[in-house]
């Protein structure tokens, strides 16, 4: 099982750097939207553009955060009534919402793809195209489905070893 | 068999509550029930694709930029040392009062808040400073541990707060006028937490037997020096807002931005401290924009099951006070509030009640305030009351049964406050009416 080892490390490692590139993008856009006001109330020059380059840089802050906040379980769940049954009981309820989860969220990485492929939209003012930016839904789908194939196999094997 | 649109939304709310408890997170479940409805009362071609459009327009929606702001600025104002400065302060001031120590932490509580988004920090910087404090001057840890848990609760009321974001974009209202609306009620909810301690205290001298040695006039202003800073850039940024100078985002930057440098000059700030105040308001950001984008896929499926509007009618036409809808609706936040989270519990019902309460003719703003001092209760609500937890993973001698006793009598001030901005709306109205813009 080492190779799986490997592969479950790789994973969350590469989730961890996306989401470092993300939040990294926070300061640039903190600093962009800061000078926009300031060019706009000292000269009436607001930078052009500012908005939609935030945005574009906002669809990157959350969505390549999206897998690494599922991997420090970021993402709130009740976990009250799962915590008081007895473990078995517990981790087969983990598998059964872990493949619901997968489900929808394979739905979201494939038609991430399916939708943003075709998009040929660019920004209204510096004509920056919305496709790279679109798929990155499905980017984010991928590897949150990666994630919870991680969470799946970590239950199915602790039901197993039971 | 075909089931009409009314029951199919019903099943699909009722399946949501039930992978809730199942514990699937929610933001999965409101997707995965949103789709399978969309796809039963529409098309399965129709529903594919609704859920993909959905997060990405949620997450490049330039508007919503002011969650990892606001977020980052309190990660940046906790980094610049402000918690500190801020409790040394309030303590020099109100030490000496029946149960000082605890409304000094109120006090330094609600300072943080006005330059902070998110209340779980406060809760936890707080515990760090104050919990020591009290136990050196023999405080009941009951009242110790209560008063901050409470306290940590105005940084969900006081702006900046993500609670009212949240509710701005669920429902599509002004966010300034949101954030602005919380100001005064923030103020009498902290000084009835302030009060709440000096009765107490008043009734039972033995909760606070210790009165800690007094301070000097001058170092007492001396001590004002450590509250310019927030006051500054809380005057800033809400100031901002308030005279119309600049959007909510903008504001967010400029006082993330001033506080960033702040922490810079000061040499506060190092690759560790921005790392950690970076990831958390990644982490944040991502969970509730991916509940939102949940809610809105969930929300497209009960518009087409015709729920909201029959329910909205439904309730418009019973005959009976609003004031008893309204007065119903605070006791399901109660409840809710005991197991579920903050955001969560408005991402749940706003698309179900906010047609209610236009339906009743209650004002958007209004309401939207008593939603926030509603969460701020499910945060010290037990069993699952998150600030709770927070507190008690930092003061680690005292069991979570006592904090959850200590903080009931602040509880019950949120009920009054929600009272008493029931009874006049002004108090929550009358700074928006009158913004500038």
């Amino acid at each position: 099982m080492r190779w799986f080892e490997a592969i479950k490390k790789g994973i969350q490692r590469t989730d961890f750097y996306l989401c470092s590139v993300g939040m990294s993008l926070l300061i640039p856009m903190m600093l962009l939207t800061a000078a926009d006001v300031i060019g706009r109330a000292a000269w009436a020059q607001p930078i052009p553009g500012a908005v939609e380059v935030s945005s574009y840089m906002l669809a990157c802050f959350v969505l390549l955060g999206v897998a690494y906040t599922h991997q420090v379980k970021g993402h709130v769940r009740i976990s009250m009534l799962v915590a008081r049954l007895p473990q078995w009981a517990g981790l087969i309820l983990d598998v059964i919402t872990t493949l619901l989860s997968l489900f929808i969220i394979s739905i979201l990485a494939w038609q991430g793809w399916i939708v943003g492929i075709e998009q040929r939209t660019v920004s209204d003012m510096l004509r920056i195209p919305q496709l790279p930016f679109r798929l990155l839904v499905s980017v984010a789908g991928l590897f949150l489905s990666l994630e919870l194939l991680i969470d799946l196999s970590a239950s199915i094997g602790r039901l197993l070893r039971r | 068999m075909t089931l009409d649109p009314i029951t199919t939304g019903v099943i699909g709310t009722l399946l949501v509550f039930f992978l809730l408890f199942l514990g699937m997170p929610i933001a999965f479940s409101l997707m995965l029930v949103g789709f399978a409805g969309i796809a039963y009362l529409s098309s399965l071609e129709a529903a594919l694709p609704v859920a993909a459009r959905t997060v990405y327009e949620v997450s490049a929606y330039y508007p919503y930029t002011v969650i990892p702001l606001f977020i980052v600025m309190g990660g940046f104002a906790g980094s610049s040392g402000m918690t500190h400065e801020l409790y040394r302060a309030f303590d020099k001031w109100l030490r000496r009062l029946p149960g000082g120590l605890g409304i000094a932490t109120i006090g330094a509580c609600a300072g943080f808040a006005a330059v902070s988004g998110s209340s779980v920090a406060t809760a936890a910087t707080m515990g760090s400073i104050a919990a020591p404090e009290m136990k050196r001057f023999r405080y009941d840890p009951r009242l110790a541990t209560g008063s901050i848990a409470a306290g940590g609760t105005l940084g969900f009321l006081i702006p900046p707060s993500i609670g009212f974001i949240v509710y701005g974009m669920l429902t599509e209202q002004s966010i300034g006028k949101l954030l602005i609306a919380g100001i005064i009620p923030g103020v009498i909810l902290a000084a009835a937490y302030m009060g709440i301690i000096v009765l107490k205290v008043k009734v039972n001298p033995g909760l606070a037997p210790v009165s800690p040695e007094p301070v000097t006039w001058r170092e007492k202003l001396v001590a004002l020096t450590d509250i310019w800073e927030p006051l500054a850039i809380f005057l800033l940024v809400m100031g901002g807002i308030y005279m119309g100078f600049f959007t909510p985002t903008e504001a967010g930057a400029i006082g993330a931005t001033t506080l960033f440098l702040v922490s810079l000059i000061k040499r506060k700030l190092n690759g560790r401290n921005l790392a950690q105040a970076l990831q958390e308001a990644a982490r944040i950001s991502v969970m509730v924009l991916f509940l939102v984008a949940g809610a809105n896929v969930f929300s497209y499926f009960l518009a087409l099951s015709t729920i909201p509007m029959k329910v909205a009618t439904w309730t418009a036409g019973l005959q009976v006070s609003p004031y008893l809808v309204h007065a119903f609706m605070i006791l399901i936040y109660l409840f809710l509030g005991c197991f579920l989270d903050a955001i969560s519990m408005m991402v749940l019902t706003m698309p179900v009640v906010f047609p209610v309460v236009v339906a009743l003719g209650f004002d958007p703003i209004w309401f939207g305030v008593i939603v926030v001092l509603m969460m701020e209760a499910g945060l010290i609500t037990p069993p699952l009351g998150l600030n709770i937890f927070t507190v008690a993973g930092v003061v680690k001698d005292v069991p979570v049964e006592d904090i959850f006793r200590g903080t009931l009598p602040f509880l019950l001030s949120i009920l009054a406050t929600v009272l008493l901005i029931t009874i006049f709306p002004k108090l929550a109205l009358l700074l928006p009416s009158m913004m500038l813009r």
